[in-house]
């Protein structure tokens, strides 16, 4: 601020009347607040408050030129996170936002708390906790304490009451205090909070006068007695200094090169340097165990198709658990649109283990093949009540089990013929480099095999 | 130098959702895994961070949306994705958008319900919930892509309308849209305007030189943005509130602003009418469909014109608003609709009755598994 300047005496609106019941904390809040802004005497546009639900949601409407914005329950943490994301790594800005909820705020929107401060993303959470839900006719929240009577505890809490600020601190939030809505360095250390660079928060212990102490019977000296019962320690609880605010992490940990490289990788072009002469749509399956690169091995196969100017679609299958179990791959090859994305009919399936005959028994796609069929199936399998051309072949004892598919996706083109070897070829030294002579040298020789015994 | 004639690369439509998303200026991006969507959320981690852009992971859907939600308010364009079980989680902070005026784009890859349903297994079961997900109806406009290319062209005219109307907009593709591979020419994606946000200029209402953060002359009209942090004041609110973000109860200029939500939806409606279509002259039989079964639909259609059949294909891009007069513009003749949906009991259908006034409505619903070209012609007569 230059000594130009007018110092700025309050934030709330000229003849602010408070909206909260006679003697409730939350009066003395956000004066305190006030307070602590007219210390900090920041540009009233570099703050922004974000409220929540609740009596205490009311005050955004108190400050005068800050920027306010009014939430959903318990979700004000979440905005206001992205908001300060959003001001200090896009536009470099140091706005300051600060959260205001309430204790049931806190409890709804908790994982918003706690993910904020693990990011120890810079924004100041004041918690105006009041034991209840006073609004809605004070119903118990999860920080009332035990034996307490609110209107949904008629005979005392039962519950032992949340420890929001040990929660916040198990979770590396850097700046952590607890103060009683009295205290009169409340504003200090409001101040104090909110410059911290990172997540700061505040618990402010208030009492509801409407049912915390007409039908809880909390008065000042009450809260006293029950912050003393549970050893909550008041005062600046966490300080630390050992921890970067996320926005400045987060900044050095973009590598551009490695970026570069992601995009280089994706901006590849499939050139079209072969020619198939394949005049209908094929479907073909090819089915394994996850992580016996079925799917990458299927992939192979869409590029050398798409390689010899045919379109191609690949969709993919596995259980939820990803690396075990079956490992299912559909591909239709088409020189025309290809439109329908499922297969009907198969032309071709590559069956390379026993998981993955179960998955296509399970599915219906080898009850769906016909007498024109083709199935290349490795040695060990046995099929049964399968309509087509059933070719067992060693894939998994020639090739290992990680190059089953893709050795049985050599064979079925050269068997076929409806992609040019050399596509295929082009693909697997890109993909295998070290292997690819030994996979097509086993996929030639097999293939003969396979040609041979059928003219014997 | 030789002119480039095709540019083939091999996308999924969760792939090119991304893509269309980083070309339409998204800088924020905020996401939660989930089967199908998850590739759409792993593409902008790694892309959108080299862009200049912010990616990051959220720790439950009801977070990732916020804080795209909070990116906007301060400026941004936000997106996040995710499927049906997320999306009921995201349901709060979409109302908030809307009430809010803050544009976000939601893509929303439909996966197998209720509840969990099937993470793997596809449908278009999300077709209402995803639309009627206001207290108070508010239309959410909602498109739907069948192909890779129509996934990037589609995220694209949804930032741009986020940001032309201030409101949530939904990018709806379904497990087959979203995960399956082919090859695309990029040479044939049309090149779209990108649209920054406006933004206000101070402008004295009268109160002091102060900026009615959500300030609009007619109910159709859009507020020009305010973004929290500018120069100018903002006050935002998701409650009932006046032009100034004022929380107001039933004030006359707190129910014009409610009514105004929808009224800049609907002044625009016409313009976001967005369809495909392949009429044949003669055809009686019109088949309406929209994501995966338009390409289902498409191939019905082929199958059945190579038989010397007659037939028309009408494929629905923008499904919210429905593109009524673009629909109605294609029923010459027409006097049986087909409309395929992988959904139990046929919910757009259901939406469109009110669309047609003549023509007999049949619907092909499956739940489970693709419905198949032949299970389509089987309806044609």
């Amino acid at each position: 601020m230059s000594m130009q300047e007018k110092l700025i005496e309050t934030y709330l609106i000229d003849g602010v009347k408070f909206p909260f019941c006679k003697g409730c904390g939350h009066t003395h809040s956000v004066r305190y607040l006030d307070k602590a802004l007219t210390l900090l005497q920041r540009h009233p546009s570099k703050v922004n408050l974000v409220s929540d639900i609740g009596c205490i949601g009311l005050v955004d409407a108190l400050f005068s030129d800050i920027h306010t914005v009014h939430t959903t329950h318990g979700r004000s943490t979440a905005f206001a996170t992205g908001i300060e994301l959003a001001d200090s790594i896009l536009y470099d800005s140091d706005l300051k936002t600060i959260v205001i909820l309430g204790d049931g705020g806190a409890t709804i929107g908790l994982l918003h708390i706690v993910q904020a401060a693990l990011l120890n993303v810079d924004i100041t959470v004041i918690v105006c906790n009041n034991y209840l839900y006073g609004m809605t006719g004070g119903q118990h929240s999860s920080f009332t304490p035990f034996e307490m009577v609110t209107t949904t505890t008629p005979s005392g809490s039962i519950v032992p009451p949340m420890d929001v600020c040990k929660v916040a601190e198990s979770c590396e939030g850097g700046f952590i205090a607890r103060v009683l809505a009295t205290d009169k360095n409340l504003h200090e250390i409001l101040a104090q909070a909110i410059e911290y660079p990172g997540f700061a928060m505040v618990e402010i212990l208030e009492m509801c006068p409407e049912y915390g102490l007409k039908y809880g019977g909390v008065d000042g000296k009450k809260l006293k007695e029950i912050v003393d019962r549970e050893n909550k320690e008041l005062g600046v609880l966490v300080h630390r200094k050992d921890r970067e605010e996320f926005s400045s992490l987060y900044k050095k940990s973009i590598d551009k090169n490695s970026f570069d490289a992601i995009l280089k990788k994706s901006d590849k072009t499939i050139q079209q340097e072969f020619t198939s002469s394949l005049e209908k749509e094929i479907g073909v399956v090819i089915a394994g165990t996850a992580g016996e690169r079925v799917q990458l091995s299927s992939y192979i196969l869409l590029q050398a198709a798409i390689g010899s100017g045919l379109h191609a679609t690949q969709k993919n299958d596995n259980p939820v658990t990803q690396g075990s179990g079956f490992s299912l791959s559909e591909v239709i090859i088409s020189p025309r649109d290809i439109y329908y994305t499922g297969i009907e009919i198969p032309q071709y399936v590559v069956i390379t283990s026993a998981d993955g005959l179960r998955e296509i028994t399970a599915n219906g796609l080898l009850s769906g093949c016909s007498d024109e069929t083709f199935l290349l199936v490795d040695s060990s399998l046995h099929l049964e009540n399968v309509k087509g051309k059933i070719v067992h072949v060693p894939l998994r004892q020639t090739f290992g089990p990680d190059r089953a598919a893709v050795g049985g996706i050599g064979i079925f083109i050269w068997a076929s013929g409806i992609i040019p070897r050399e596509s295929f070829e082009r693909e697997i030294k890109i993909k295998f480099p070290k292997e690819a002579e030994k996979i097509i040298g086993s996929v030639y020789q097999l293939t003969n095999q396979i040609i041979f015994s059928e003219n014997a | 130098m030789e002119a480039v004639q095709s540019m083939v690369r091999i996308r999924s439509g969760n792939q090119m959702v991304a893509e269309g998303a980083l070309r339409a200026g998204c800088k924020f991006f905020a996401g939660y895994p989930i089967t199908p969507a998850s590739g759409i959320y792993k593409l902008m981690i790694d892309m959108l961070p080299g862009r200049g852009g912010v990616a990051l992971s959220a720790p439950d859907e009801i977070s990732a949306l916020a804080y795209c939600v909070g990116a906007s308010l301060r400026g941004q364009k936000a997106m996040t994705a995710t499927s049906g079980p997320g999306w009921a989680l995201m349901i709060e902070t979409v109302q908030y958008a809307l009430m809010t005026e803050t544009p976000v784009v939601i893509a929303m890859v439909q996966r197998l319900g209720p509840s969990t349903g099937g993470a793997t297994q596809n449908a278009q079961g999300d077709v209402l919930l995803v639309e009627h997900c206001t207290s108070g109806g508010y239309t959410i406009p909602v498109f739907t892509p069948s192909t890779p290319i129509e996934c990037y062209e589609l995220t694209h005219i949804a930032f741009t309308w986020s940001e032309l109307l201030r409101t949530p907009v939904v990018v709806m593709l379904d497990k087959e849209v979203g995960m399956t591979s082919e090859d695309i020419d990029y040479m044939t994606i049309h090149d779209l305007t990108t649209l920054s946000r406006q933004r206000s200029i101070q402008r004295d209402n009268g109160k002091n030189g102060a900026m009615d953060t959500y300030y609009f002359e007619n109910p159709e009209d859009v507020p020009s943005f305010v973004p929290v942090g500018g120069q100018i004041k903002a006050t935002v609110t998701g409650s009932a509130h006046n032009k100034a973000g004022k929380l107001q109860k039933n004030s006359p200029e707190t129910l014009e602003v409610l009514y105004h939500l929808q009224k800049k939806i609907d002044a625009h409606a016409n313009q976001m009418e967005l369809v495909k279509r392949d009429l044949q002259d003669g055809a009686r039989t019109l088949i309406l469909s929209y994501g995966i079964t338009a390409r289902t639909a498409r191939e019905a259609v082929r199958r059945i014109r190579n038989n010397n059949g007659k037939v028309s294909w009408l494929n629905v891009l923008s499904l919210f608003p429905v593109p009524a007069n673009k629909i109605r513009a294609s029923l010459h003749n027409i006097e049986r609709i087909i409309i395929p949906e992988e959904n139990f009991g046929g919910q757009y259908r259901s939406v469109l009755c009110n669309v047609f006034d003549k023509q007999e409505i049949v619907g092909v619903n499956k739940l489970g598994a693709m419905i198949t070209p032949d299970e389509i012609i089987a309806k044609v007569v």
